[in-house]
Formats: C-alpha cells, structure tokens, sequence
C-alpha cells in the first residue's frame, strides 16, 4: 500500500512538474505586469491567427511575422493611403507626400515631394534618403518583398534634397506610384538609420519595430496570440496627425479563434471589432449583444469588400472558347439562389465586372443601369433582354419574413445594400444559345458539338461562403443539364495558378474602391501576360483570357492619368466589354462581417457615415483611430 | 543481469532503426506535398497588394533560390540526416530562415505542459474510479460514475469543447477562454503568471480530461473484472486479506501492467500535439504549428514536427520494453 501512495504521490508531482515547462521561456516580449485601462483601449481581432513568428517585425523579409497585428496598421507609413470608400476628406489620403505624384510627360520619371517634420518613433527625423535607401537597399537584395517592384521598374532613385525624392523608372508607367499607395498595403519606407547598419537584412528581425506611425509596440504575446500597441508621446509628429489625434491610448490586435469564440468574446467585452464572421454569427451577434452592429445598421449588415467573386472559366479549355457557351452557363444561374446559398441573402449582387462598393456604384453600376436593362443578346433564335434591374429587390422580400423591420423596404436603400441587378435565370434562352453553339441534348444532358458530353470540374474552396456559392452554382447547372463536378481544394490557389481548373468560383477583379481607376487589377490582365498552358499565371487573369479590346483599353489606361476623367469612360468601356464577351461571370462583392461594439467606443465608419472600411486588417483602417470617441463605459 | 542488458542493447538497436525509417517515410510523405511553399509565400505577399507580374517572376526566383527547394531529392535527404545528427531540423520556410527547431521548442512546452498533465491525470482518475467500479461491483456511486463515463466517451471531443466554451464562457463567464495566459502579466516564477497559466488550461484541460475518462475508466473495469475471477484473488479474499489490500496490491496492481503501457504510449503520442484543442481555445502548441505548416507546404517545420513526435513515441515504447520485465514478474528476459 505504502508503494501505491508512493507512486501516487509521485505521478501527481510529476502531472504538476509536466506543466511547468512553460514557465522556463524566454521573456524577451514580457509585458510589464501593469493593467491596460479597458476604457482607453481598443481590442481588434486579427485574422491571421495566431502568428509563428511572433518576434518578427521586419516587415520587407517574409519570415512569418504577423503583418495584420497593428505592425502595419499602426507602425508603418507610406506616401498615399486611398480609402476603399469615401475617405475623411476624399478618397486619397497624402500621408508621407504632401500631394499627388508629379510625372513627366512620358512617365519615365516621379517626383514626390515628402512631408517635414516627421519623427520615427525613436526620435530620428524622417528624410528623402529613408525613401532612397527603402528603394535601393530592396532592388539589391533579392528575398525581400518589393525587392522585384523596385529592381525590375527603378533604374535610379535620388533624394533631391530632404523633402523631395525623384525616381528614373526603366520603363513608361504611369501607375508606379500606386506602388506606394495604400489600398490594403504598399511598399512601406524602412528606417534607415536602423537598416544601414544591418549586415544580413534577410536575418534582422528589426524587434522592437521602429515606425513612422502613431504608435509603438507595447508588448506581445511570445505564442503570437496578442500584441499590444502605446501611442507615441510624439504622436502629433507624425503623418496621421494631419486627420486628427488618434483616441485609444492602447490598440490590442488579438487571434478572435473561431466565429463562437469571437462572438463571445465581443459579448463579454473583450473585443471591440471583429474582422469578419459568417453570416450566422452577424446575424446572432446583433440579437445578443445591443452595442454590436455592422456596416449597415440593418440587414445585410456587411461591408461589401472591393473584390468581386465569380464563375471564372479557363479560357486555355476549349470548353469556354464560344462566348454562346459562356452565356448559356451564365443563364443557367439563379440569382437569387445564390444569395441565399452563399449569404443567406446577404450578398450584394452585381452584374458587371466592378465591384458594388465604395464609389463605384456611383461611377459604373447606377450609370450603367439603363444600357444593361437596355441590353440585348441575341441567341440564334431570339433577341432577349437578359438583366433583371428588380431582381434584388425580390431577394430583400425574401428575408423580409424573417428578419422584419432590419430589412430596408426603400428601393434605392436595397439597391445600395442588396446590388443594383442581376441577369434572369433563362433556361430556354441557355438552351437556345447552346443550340446556337451546335450543342445537342440526350436525354436531360447537353452533348458538345463533338459528340461528348458536355462535362467539366467546378473547383471551389474548402469552406466559407464561397464554397456555397459554388454548391448553387454546380446545381443550377447539373438542373439545366451541364455534368458538373465540383472539386474542393484546399490548394486552390496553387491549382488556380498552375491552371489546373476548368471552371472556379473566385475573383479575378479587386479594385480601389473608392476610385474609378482600375489599373489596379487591370494591367495584369493585358495578353502580354497571360502564361502557357501548364505554366504558372501571374496575378490576376485567373482567367487567362485575351481580347484585342481588351488590350486596347489597358494600353490606353497606361498612358492616362490617375484622375484624368478619360480613366471613367475606358473604365465604362471594360465593362461593356466584359459584358459583351462574359469571360467571367460576376456574382456578387465579397461581403465582410466585421462587427463593431460601441460599449466603449463610439464613432465607427457605417454605410451612413462611410469615412472608412471597416475591416481592420486593412491598413487604411488606421484612420478610423482618429474618428472614435469614449463610449462612457 | 547480464540478459537484461543484451535485452536493453537489442532494443536500443530497434529504438534507432524505428527512428531512421519513421523519420525517413516522414521526409519522403512531406515531399510528396502538391503545396509549393513558394507558391504560398507569394500568395501571402502579393495576394492583396499591387505587385506587377514582372516582379512577382522575380521574387519566385528569388525565394525558389532561397529556400533551397530545388535541390534533388536525394542531396535532401542526406543533408537532412546530416543535419539532424547535430540536432539541426533546418529552416522553416513559412519563418525563414528561423530555424525550425526554434518553432518547434516554443510551442513544445505549451503541448507537454498541458497534455501530459490532462493524460497522466485523465490515467489515474479513469483508472482508480474502474479499478474500484470493478471490484466493487454493487456500489452505486461507481454505478453512476460508470454511468456519466459511458455517456462521455463516445461525444466527439469538438462537441465537449464547444460546449464548456459556451457554458463557462457565454452562459456564466468565469473561466478565460482563449491563449495561455493573460495580455497583462509577465512570464516567469511569479504568482500572477503561474495562476494565469493554470486558469488559462483549466478549460482546455478539462475538455480532453472529460473525453479522455471514459477509455481508461471502461477498460480498468473490464480488466479488473476479469481479475476478481482470478484464483490468486479468490485465495486471498478466503485467507482474510484486507480488503484494501486485495484490490490495490492484487487486483489493480496487475490490470494497471498494459494500462501502464498504454500510458507511455499515449504519453509519447502527445507531441503531435492536439489540433482542436488548440484551435478552440487558441491554446499555443504544435497541433496548430503543424497544421499551419501543413497549409504551408513548409516540409521543413512539418518534419521536425514529425521527427520529435517519431522520436517521442519511439522512445516511450523503448521505456516500456525495459520497464516490463522489471514491473511484471511474469515476464522474464533470455
């Protein structure tokens, strides 16, 4: 008995000796044993999850350091920052530069003049040779992120003096400067007086981060889960100051873990925006928590990312080479189907190739309204009118039952919050124009002008909302008789590189936002890119579609401006175009779930007060610092 | 003395070749991964930025160079194992160029800490409450223990994880519900630290003690009942034994020899560490490192990962050969 006790008594001592390893770590990142004052803090979730490399800050190494925990929302700093939506005081926020890029005629030359008085964070004095060493020390160092952008396109930087940096660019561009422009990031400006000294920049892992933006790192977590960010004593000498002081004395970045955990969390005060959730949880979290709400305060409740999910054919499959093809299969569709399949009706439908967010529904889809209803496609046999410009008013009177009141019943609010249209499910015009093609039918199947069945894969990710997007599609499909298989892969990205698709619910169009310029997605689209069967494509033309007019258009966007009004009109042409042809078919933005508590904030960005996106893994979320005020609690 | 020794030599022996051909088909299996952690690092980087086609063609060269990756296969595996002969796993490639190990020993101690402490606790609860269920066949008490352990053990572990999740962290908010301590104390020998930690795993704990009771708790009943017909016991109750003797020293000392064994193989099984667990709760540990290495096609990470799980159960087993024939007299080394 005496050596049962003994062996009890042991186990227990070993059980609690097995659990005290981690207290043996490292203590580089410990945080002062000291409370964050709760009501001057604010708690964001971080959808990178837990980071793998916690202790790296060297944002132009790819190392596994978290870039989304605050290091490049709060730290960072670049000439121009453009707002997805409506911008504080319009869509182009000068951050470092005090205005727009200054060209020569042909674009091979920039100029930017840069702001004075501008600290880094340790006091150092913010110059054109931060800029000139940024840009030079990444052309020569292969491995680091804008290594490529700079050696590929720079041929000389030089500072002009303190404030003014000029570039010599190998090539005519007349967008390099978007490649210090903030949409989600851009090329951030490094310390040189920290970097210069670094033998092996690839190795430093620059901890604690010294920036340029309004706060300085606190402390973090060492398992990556938190990070913590101060704002500077010195916060007024830096570029965000132009816009207002930021109001939380501490931002914490934290992994949210799964959609229960961050609804609980929220409800419980510990987090004060959540990135994004499933339409499920939005919808919950409105009903449990009174301070919780989204984008619009009722539903759909998200905010309509500048991405734009759709059916995209690999045009190297001779399946998808007649544009009758393409069209029967976007026939087939059923709008609202895929609504409620993919967002429980939550989706913001678009017909065209732009995604309905920002300002472009004021740019493309409410002017494009009248031609798309005006639209008329010929099937062989008939001339119809394809676009349904009330079709998203039949899905808001579809959720009204359920959700009441939340749901918008003004027409132009549903067409704000729901898209303006979307094409007819048209089965007998699919079958006319698949006839048109020299397709057959046996059966319920479609027979290909070859004599085989008309059969292709449908790849899809492994979960999400476009993975039920992709479900409806495939049964909208098989219904009208097309053997659809739908794949799910969780390598899609590699598959959608390599080519190795058929058909793929993604997107291949992302833009601003908040400008009517699409440059930003377009330029890669231009046949000059577009890869080899079996070779690997480069961002974006998933699609690997090639059009004279379509080159026609990125070749004249090239050479014209930024904000030249000629921008719009061969936007405007694109979108003809691609409804012309239906290279893709465009379904919907992709919508964001972030949720925003005011139990100790108040002041978020909403469809009413639409100063900023609200998705705070965006760098330009950092201005909405500046907007909230202390809830009181 | 001398059979024993030629024993432990001949295991040792086997122990070095199981690791060789583990760690061996592991290294082969990870690269034959269709993921290109190239492909995924530029995913990461351009993915939501605007890189020009030129220099994303750049930076694959460049990373393709860096990381090494093509390399034959074979000048792999043998700079590999000349490698981890000094106890180098290489560099991660999803944190190049920090060495895989460093990943590895950071989370290591989160995944022990909070396993082995649940699995040796989960042991000796489950075994002691079936060893006395089985021996004390009539007492009620057990009765409904052995009830609430029937119940427990076929619910899918994610199930009883969501639910304390939502019962002690939604529905009565007392117990924290994510991470490994709290964003306000310091790491170290310090009270706050050390009380974080434990409040911190008292879910997570809880949740794989709950599923884990039922296994141990049926199978040392059912042992221990097999047992009691045993005619050493049966001897023993006639000769007046004390009763609390009879089932420690009699009965739940020989059910506990393959329960034992079973422990130390659990025990090294837990360096894989637990993937749900430590999503659920965004509990730090290698379950999660490995999935994200996974996703990434970082080989490298996914083999060291691999390489001190291999190594691990490899060696609780080799431990477990030695101890039975010093714990079990019915076995006996020639």
């Amino acid at each position: 008995m005496r050596n049962w006790k003994a062996f009890l008594a042991s186990a227990g001592v070993a059980a609690a000796l097995l659990g005290t390893p981690v207290l043996a770590q490292d203590e580089p990142a410990a945080p002062p044993l000291q409370d964050i004052p709760r009501d001057q803090t604010l708690i964001l979730q971080n959808p990178e999850g837990t980071i793998r490399n916690p202790g790296w800050f060297n944002i132009w190494v790819p190392a596994g350091g978290g870039w989304t925990t605050g290091l490049h929302q709060l730290s960072m700093d670049t000439f121009w920052y453009i707002d997805p939506n409506e911008g504080i005081d319009g869509v182009t926020y000068n951050s470092l530069a005090t205005g727009p890029a200054i060209y020569n005629d042909d674009y091979t030359e920039m100029t930017v003049e840069l702001r004075p008085g501008v600290y880094w964070s340790d006091g150092v004095e913010f110059t054109a040779h931060d800029v000139v060493f940024t840009v030079e020390k990444q052309a020569e160092t292969p491995g680091m992120n804008w290594s490529g952008v700079f050696s590929q396109q720079v041929e000389s930087v030089e500072a002009v003096d303190d404030y003014t940096v000029h570039f010599t660019l190998k090539a005519p561009n007349s967008r390099f400067d978007s490649v210090f422009k903030v949409r989600w990031n851009a090329a951030w400006i490094m310390p040189k007086h920290i970097f210069e000294d670094v033998e092996d920049v690839l190795s430093f892992d620059n901890n604690p981060p010294v920036g340029l933006g309004p706060y300085t790192l606190h402390s973090y977590d060492p398992n990556g889960s938190w990070y913590i960010w101060e704002k500077r004593e010195d916060w007024d000498r830096t570029a965000m100051a132009e816009y207002g002081e930021p109001a939380p004395q501490y931002v914490i970045y934290r992994d949210g873990g799964p959609t229960d955990r961050r609804l609980i969390e929220m409800r419980n005060g510990n987090l004060d925006m959540i990135h994004d959730l499933t339409p499920e949880g939005m919808f919950s979290i409105v009903q449990q928590d009174e301070t919780a709400r989204g984008w619009f305060d009722g539903f759909p409740y998200a905010h309509p990312d500048p991405t734009l999910p759709s059916v995209i054919f690999n045009h190297q499959n001779e399946k998808f080479q007649d544009r009758n093809v393409r069209w029967a299969l976007a026939l087939m569709l059923d709008g609202r189907a895929m609504s409620m399949a993919s967002y429980r009706g939550a989706a913001t439908m678009s017909a065209i190739a732009i995604p309905p967010t920002g300002t472009h529904p004021t740019d493309y889809h409410i002017p494009m309204n009248e031609w798309l209803t005006e639209f008329e496609l010929d099937t062989g046999t008939s001339v119809i009118r394809p676009y349904d410009p009330d079709l998203t008013l039949g899905i808001a009177d579809m959720v009204r039952p359920q959700y009441g009141d939340a749901v918008p019943s003004d027409p132009a609010e549903i067409r704000a919050a729901f898209g303006q249209g979307w094409w007819r499910q048209d089965i007998d015009a699919a079958t006319e124009l698949l006839t048109n093609a020299g397709f057959t039918r046996r059966g319920n199947n479609w027979i290909m002008p070859n004599g085989e069945p008309f059969a292709f894969s449908l790849m899809i990710p492994g979960d999400g909302v476009i993975n039920r997007l992709g479900t409806m599609v495939a049964q909208n499909w098989t219904q009208a008789g097309v053997n659809v298989d739908v794949v799910v892969a969780s390598d899609h990205a590699d598959q959608r590189n390599a080519g190795n698709y058929d058909s793929y619910i993604w997107w291949s169009v992302e833009t601003w936002g908040g400008h009517p310029d699409l440059s930003y997605f377009l330029d890669s689209w231009h046949s000059q890119y577009v890869a080899d069967p079996g070779e690997i494509q480069p961002a974006r033309n998933w699609q690997r579609w090639q059009h004279p007019e379509l080159d026609r258009i990125i070749e004249e966007v090239r050479v014209t401006g930024f904000d030249d009004p000629r921008n719009l009109e061969l936007g405007l042409d694109f979108v003809r175009l691609m409804v012309e042809e239906m290279p893709i078919i465009p379904v919907m933005s992709y919508n964001v779930f972030a949720v925003m508590s005011e139990r100790y904030w108040t002041g978020y960005p909403s469809a009413n007060n639409p100063y900023a996106n609200p998705v705070n893994n965006w760098s330009n979320s950092r201005y909405i610092l500046t907007q909230l005020e202390r809830a009181g609690n | 003395m001398q059979n024993y020794l030629f024993f432990v030599a001949k295991r040792a022996v086997q122990l070095l070749a199981v690791i060789f051909f583990g760690v061996s088909a592991a290294f082969l299996i990870t690269h034959l991964s269709p993921i290109n952690p190239v492909e995924q690092a530029i995913n990461r980087i351009t993915g939501r930025s605007n890189f020009s086609p030129e220099a994303v063609a750049d930076m694959r060269a460049a990373l393709t160079a860096l990381y090494g990756i093509e390399e034959p296969l074979w000048s792999k595996f043998i700079n590999f194992w000349r490698r981890i002969v000094v106890l180098d796993l290489g560099p991660s490639l999803i944190a190049f160029p920090t060495p895989a190990t460093t990943l590895v020993m950071r989370a290591l101690p989160w995944t022990v800490g909070l396993l082995a402490t649940a699995v040796v606790f989960t042991w000796l609860i489950g075994n002691i409450l079936g060893g006395l269920a089985g021996y004390y066949q009539n007492n009620r008490v057990l009765k409904g223990v052995g009830i609430v352990a029937m119940g427990l053990q076929p619910i899918p572990y994610y199930i009883v994880a969501f639910i304390l999740l939502i019962v002690f962290g939604f529905v009565w908010p007392v117990l924290p519900i994510s991470g490994g301590f709290a964003m306000n104390v310091r790491p170290g020998w310090n009270w706050p630290f050390i009380g974080s930690v434990l409040s911190h795993a008292i879910l997570p704990a809880l949740s794989l003690v709950l599923v884990g009771l039922g296994t141990w708790f049926l199978g040392m009943r059912a042992l221990v009942s097999n047992i009691i017909s045993e005619d050493y016991v049966t001897y023993a109750e006639l000769a007046g034994v004390n009763k609390r003797t009879i089932v420690a020293s009699y009965v739940i000392r020989n059910a506990a020899v393959p329960q034992l064994t079973a422990l130390a193989m659990t025990l090294g099984a837990i360096f894989s560490g637990t993937v749900i667990t430590e999503e659920v709760f965004s509990y730090p540990g290698l379950g999660s490192l490995l999935i994200a290495a996974v996703n990434a096609g970082d080989y490298a990470l996914v083999l060291a990962v691999a390489t001190v799980a291999i190594t691990a159960v490899a060696g609780a087993i080799f431990i477990v050969d030695l101890l039975h024939p010093i714990l079990d007299p019915r076995i006996t080394v020639e």
